[in-house]
Formats: C-alpha cells, structure tokens, sequence
C-alpha cells in the first residue's frame, strides 16, 4: 500500500469520525429543542407578556441553540472537527421528502400553479432589482451575481450553485452565505408574526414566506411556527422557486462567458439538469405514494414525526454553521444591499401572495 | 471505483428509506413523537 493510499485512508476514516461527533452534537440540542418546546408549549401567557407558549415552536428553539452552541464549540476549538456532521441541507432535503407523504398531489398541482407563476415574477424581480443595486454600488460582477442569485431563488444552496456558474471567489460565497443565515433567522420568527398581526389566511402566509424568507430551512422554519397548511404552501413555493436553480446557472455561466468573459465557447444545456434539486422528485413521488392512499394513519403519524426530527435537526445546524469571519474583508456595502433588496422582496411577495394565494388560486386545504 | 454520491440524491434516498420503514411498521408513531 502507498503512503498516498494510507494517507487517503486516514483522511476518510477520521471525516467519518468527525461526521459521527457533529451528528450526535446537533443530535443532543435537538433533544434539547423538544425538551423546551414541550416545557413551554402549554403555558398560556409567558412572562405575563401575553405571549402563549405555543407560538414558541421547535424551530427558535433549535436555531436558537444552534447558534448559542457555536461560539461555546469554536472557544473549545471542537467547531471545525465536527463541521461535517453539520449538515443544514441534508436534514431539510430528507424532511421535504417526508413532507410530501403528507401532502395530497392534487394541492401539489392547485399550489405550484400559483407557486410557477409567483416564482418566476419574484424571481426575476428581485434579481435584476439587486443586480442593479449591486452595480449601483459598485460590487464586482462575480458577488453582484452569487447575491442576487441567492436572494431571488432560495438562498445558501442557489449562491454556491450560482458561484460555480460565474466562478465567484470562495469568500464571496462565505460571505453571502452568512448574509442569509444572519437575515433568514430573524425573519424565521418576524414574518409568522407579521402574518398573524394582519390576520393572513395559512396558504397566503405560507406563499409570502415562500417567496421572502431566502433560505429554504428558514422557510420551512416560519411555516412550522405559523401553522400546519402554512408550512406545506411555504414548502411547496419555496421547492417550486428551487427549481429554478439550474435554469438561472445555466444563464448565469452563458452571460459570464460570453458577454464578461468574452468566450466563444458556449455552456453546456445539461447544467440545468445537474444543478436540478432531485428532493423535489422524492417530494412528488412521496406525495402521490400518499393520495394513492397507501400510508394508514398510524404510518402517517410516524413519517410526520420523523419529518419534525429531520427539520429541527436542520434548524440546529442552521444556527451552527453560520460563520461572521469574512464580513470585515468585504466592508459594509453588500450589506446595505442585501438589507434593501430583502425589504423589497419582503413587500413585493406579499402583494404577490395576497395576489395569488388569495384571490387568484386560494389552495383549498 | 470510486462512487460520489450527490447531497441531493442521499437526502431523496434516505427520505425513502425511513419512508418504507414507516411502511412496513418498524418505525412507530410512539418512538417518533415530537
């Protein structure tokens, strides 16, 4: 055996050592989530501020544990090792596809009609919106690209695809990537209650969380706090925006090589099948395995209570992957951006919402 | 060979995967309870 091979071994052998330590950490505090969620849940008025326990769902706790935790594992210099049990995206992948064996495929059908259209008007909205505020502010063509990418389609995952695209620097992408993770938390727990103080009807909630919130996880997140029906329109509209993934890379790799780079080779088409988010397939398959009613209700029960373990898992690792180191290298401006087309896409997805969710395709639940 | 598996394909299998065990009774509603 070579030294190579040796040293392969060891390599691969000490990441699953590390994955198994990051597991059984987020694991632990997400006990640790539902331990305070059931403490909480049934006190009727907390602190004598009004505010019942049961708003209070899983997802703050486990974001908020999640993000109380890093600081203590990187002071104790354990962040870093057990990183590669810290995975936000597979735990909210897995849970999606549980989701869907909750979900009829004819609400499917009646919400992505309404979620195709909504996506493509926010998303095209908002990423010329942010490209030229990007370029208003002077931000180079590869960040402009990676943040527009990432504030118009679903956050962390469309900003690492994005930079693939235009070959963007790796602390650009660090750099957006906690830019959504610092907005998505926050707006997690504002936009349900936003939504609750003006009386909003679950699907119309659910779409304009959808079409806000940028990261997925945190997406999901506001459906769970605000209501069952809002989190399934919340995740119908945000894996619909999903989709869009591939077909904006691929656009992406034509301008920049073509237009900045002035290449006369042009991308290859199978990029949009490449950057596809397969979970949608597993949502859809799932969803009919359940309106073909082969899942009985005991069966149910225990594949929606594995989808609760799957997100609370991926909203701890939402709280311990977020990462401020880059933010000083970058300065202040892409921040200022990113807070102002965040508050345009806030207030265009609700009027598109209300617009489609609620008078044009009201998902009948 | 070796075989990369895509983050996006794991998470649909393993999704499936604690689907049939939910489906042939192994995993129960009182283990999962959240």
């Amino acid at each position: 055996m070579t030294t190579s091979v040796v040293k392969q071994e060891k390599t691969s052998g000490s990441t699953v050592v590390q994955f198994l330590v990051g597991l059984v950490i987020v694991v632990a505090l997400a006990f640790l989530s539902r331990w305070l969620k059931n403490q909480v849940y049934g006190i009727k008025d907390l602190f004598g501020l009004g505010i019942p326990g049961k708003v209070l769902e899983y997802p703050l706790w486990a974001a908020l544990l999640g993000l109380i935790a890093n600081p203590i594992l990187k002071a104790l210099k354990l962040h870093s090792f057990a990183k590669p049990g810290f995975r936000t995206e597979l735990f909210l992948k897995i849970g999606l596809v549980l989701l869907g064996a909750g979900i009829s495929f004819k609400v499917i059908v009646t919400a992505a009609g309404g979620a195709i259209i909504q996506g493509i008007i926010m998303v095209a909205a908002v990423y010329f919106f942010s490209w030229w505020l990007g370029g208003k502010f002077g931000l180079p063509d590869t960040l402009r690209a990676v943040m527009s990418t990432a504030i118009s389609i679903c956050g962390v995952s469309a900003a690492i695809a994005a930079a693939g695209s235009v070959m963007a620097k790796k602390e650009e992408i660090t750099y957006v990537t906690a830019l959504v993770i610092i907005t998505a938390l926050p707006l997690m727990v504002i936009a349900p209650l936003l939504a609750g103080a003006m009386n909003m009807p679950e699907p119309v909630a659910g779409a304009w969380f959808g079409g806000n919130v940028d990261t997925t996880a945190a997406v999901v997140g506001a459906g769970t706090i605000y209501g069952e029906t809002a989190q399934k329109i919340a995740s119908i509209v945000k894996s619909t925006q999903n989709v869009l993934i591939g077909l904006v890379a691929f656009l992406l790799a034509l301008y920049f090589t073509t237009v900045v780079e002035g290449k006369k080779e042009k991308p290859s088409a199978s990029i949009i099948w490449q950057r596809f988010p397969k979970f949608v397939l597993g949502f859809i398959v799932t969803s009919l395995i359940f309106t073909f009613g082969w899942i009985n209700k005991d069966q149910g029960s225990a594949i929606a209570g594995m989808k609760d373990w799957a997100f609370c898992l991926a909203f701890v690792c939402m709280g311990l992957e977020l990462e401020v180191a880059g933010f000083k290298k970058m300065g202040w401006s892409p921040v200022i951006v990113y807070l102002i087309v965040t508050v345009f896409n806030t207030l265009l997805a609700l009027g598109i919402s209300w617009l489609i969710f609620g008078w044009l395709f009201p998902a009948a639940l | 060979m070796k075989v990369k598996i895509n983050e996006d394909w794991l998470a649909t299998i393993l999704g499936f995967v604690l689907l049939i065990l939910a489906l042939i009774n192994v995993v129960t509603p009182a283990w999962m309870k959240f």
